[in-house]
Parts: C-alpha cells; structure tokens; sequence
C-alpha cells in the first residue's frame, strides 16, 4: 500500500498507471494547485539537471585532469611514506626499544645491587665482629715481641695474639 | 597544631629513651690467667659465653680472673680500670659508632707499659688478647660487652 507522498512523487514523475492515476488525481483536493506545483517541480528539476549535470570534459581537459589526479596520489604516497618514517624514527617505545630499555634497566640494576652488596658487607662484619685498629710493644721491654690479630667466625671473637713477651714469674699470677 | 606538637614530643621521648636505654652497655674487662693443671676449677661465670673458644684458641683448661671491671657506658666516651696485684689493664672509651666502641687499651705491668692497642669492640664479639707468659701459664686480656 503506498503512502500519499510515494504517490505524489510518483505522480510528479509520471509513473502511475492509469488506474493509479484516475484514483490519486480523484484524491486531490484542488487539482489546478496541484498540476501547477507539478509543473513548477518539473521546471525547477529541468533546470537542476541543466546547471549540475557533470559536464563532458573535453581530451586536454581529461588528460590533464587526470596527470594531476596522478601528481597529487604520488605526492601523497610520498608524504605517507615520509611521515611513516618520521613516526618510526619519533616513536620511543618499539618492541626492539622496549627490550633495549629493558636490558639496559636490569644492567644498571645488578651493577647498582653488587656495589651496594659489596659496601654493605664489610659494614656488616665490621658490626659484627670487633676489629683491632692497631697494636704496639714497648721494643725496649720486648724488642722481640710480634703481633698478630685474627678474627673467628665462628667463636664471634677477635684476637689479639702477642707472641715473644716478656716472660714472668708465677707470682705475677696473683690477684 | 597541638596535636602534632603532642605527637612530636612522644616520639622525641620514645627515641631518647631508646637511645639512652642503647648508650647504657655495659662493658666487662679481665685480666685472666691461663693455665693447664690436674684439676682444673670451672670457669668463671663472666667467661661461660667464650669458654669454647678460649679452650680452643688458647690450649688451656683452667681460667682464673684475677682482675676485672664492669663499666656501663652511658657516653661511649668513659674510661677505667682493671686491675690485679701486678698488672693493670687501663680502657679509654674513645666515642660509640655504629659498630660498637672505640676503646684504647694499655697493658700496665706495674708502672711499665706493656702493650697498647687501639680496637673497635663490636656489641656482640669479644675481645681475646693474648698477654706475656706468667709462670706455667698465660695472662689474657679480655674484653666483652654484656
């Protein structure tokens, strides 16, 4: 079933049947309205037709058209390409990048945890165990004293080990 | 504004209390004797902890104080002496880092010095020192903090 409107248009056309027509222009409730709005559609699309239809270009005309249809597809190839590259070369974080960086982080970061390690260590122990900074024997009392220091792990103790000292008597041995 | 003030007072309080409670170690010296005997006594109760390496290191069974000190160090900067009928073990404390005590140690025998040593006495290893030989035996020196 059409609508009024899918009428009209058709009427405006001309593409009714005759049936259609006797019954849509039956419709109409002023037809000398409608028949002049009718003619005016047809003057106004007569004249669309006329002053938009594509206009037949002649061979120079064509070639040329095309030339610079070519000019302008090539000129843009080449701007993609070159911006494609620009964006290759400002982009940071490509895969190979982010890899690199990566690499480079856990480097930095093994080297900076082995120097702090390795300061850290003697610190510990120093804590830990005493350290003996300096020792001397009066060389006129025990010119053949010498000394020594170790330290055990183990026991946690530090020694000081003295070894040519003046030997005493029992005596000295009281409280 | 009085909140903050209150919190930083506690927490002022809190520290210096740690630190105080930390400055007052206390730091045990001895002049010891060595000796291997038949029946040896047992140990002094000041040398239990290092009893083992003492026997090891030494090579002695028997171990008698015969001169001994406690100082608790408030300051890390005080000094002292342990002293037997004979020797005198004299200790300048000479500042507290953060791994233990500086101290400098002289070894008097009598009014003659003996030995002179500059240690840094860690709050959890003690100090041997390995002193002349007196009859059969052996002077130690030894330095704990307790």
């Amino acid at each position: 079933m059409k609508t009024f409107e899918e009428k009209w248009t058709a009427w405006l056309d001309g593409q009714l049947s005759d049936r259609e027509l006797a019954q849509f222009e039956a419709s109409l409730p002023d037809k000398a309205a409608a028949e002049a709005e009718k003619t005016e559609a047809k003057k106004l699309g007569a004249f669309l037709k006329r002053e938009l239809g594509a206009r037949a270009l002649t061979n120079e005309e064509f070639f040329s058209h095309q030339l610079r249809e070519r000019i302008a597809r090539e000129r843009a190839g080449e701007s993609r390409k070159s911006g494609g590259r620009r964006i290759e070369v400002s982009t940071w974080w490509t895969i190979r990048r982010l890899l690199w960086t990566g690499t480079a982080s856990l480097v930095v970061f093994l080297v900076l945890a082995i120097f702090v390690m390795r300061d850290k260590n003697p610190a510990e122990q120093s804590q830990y165990l005493t350290q003996i900074l300096n020792a001397r024997v009066d060389p006129v009392v025990s010119p053949n004293a010498t000394i020594s220091m170790f330290e055990t792990k183990e026991d946690r103790v530090t020694v000081l080990w003295t070894e040519g000292l003046q030997s005493l008597p029992a005596d000295y041995a009281a409280k | 504004m009085a909140r903050s003030l209150l919190l930083s007072a506690a927490f002022a309080l809190v520290l210096g209390t740690a630190t105080e409670l930390r400055g007052a170690e206390m730091v045990w010296s001895g002049l010891v004797i060595a000796e291997n005997v038949a029946q040896p006594h047992p140990i002094p109760p000041e040398l239990t902890g290092i009893e083992r390496p003492l026997k090891r290191l030494f090579g002695y069974n028997q171990f008698q104080v015969i001169g001994q000190s406690r100082k608790a160090l408030q300051t890390g900067q005080e000094d002292w002496l342990a002293t037997s009928k004979f020797f005198g073990l004299h200790v300048d404390a000479r500042g507290e880092s953060q791994a233990g005590y500086v101290l400098n140690l002289k070894l008097y025998k009598e009014k003659e010095l003996l030995l002179e040593t500059d240690a840094k006495l860690s709050k959890r290893s003690p100090l041997l020192i390995k002193g002349p030989q007196v009859g059969g035996g052996q002077l130690l020196l030894v330095l704990v903090v307790q």
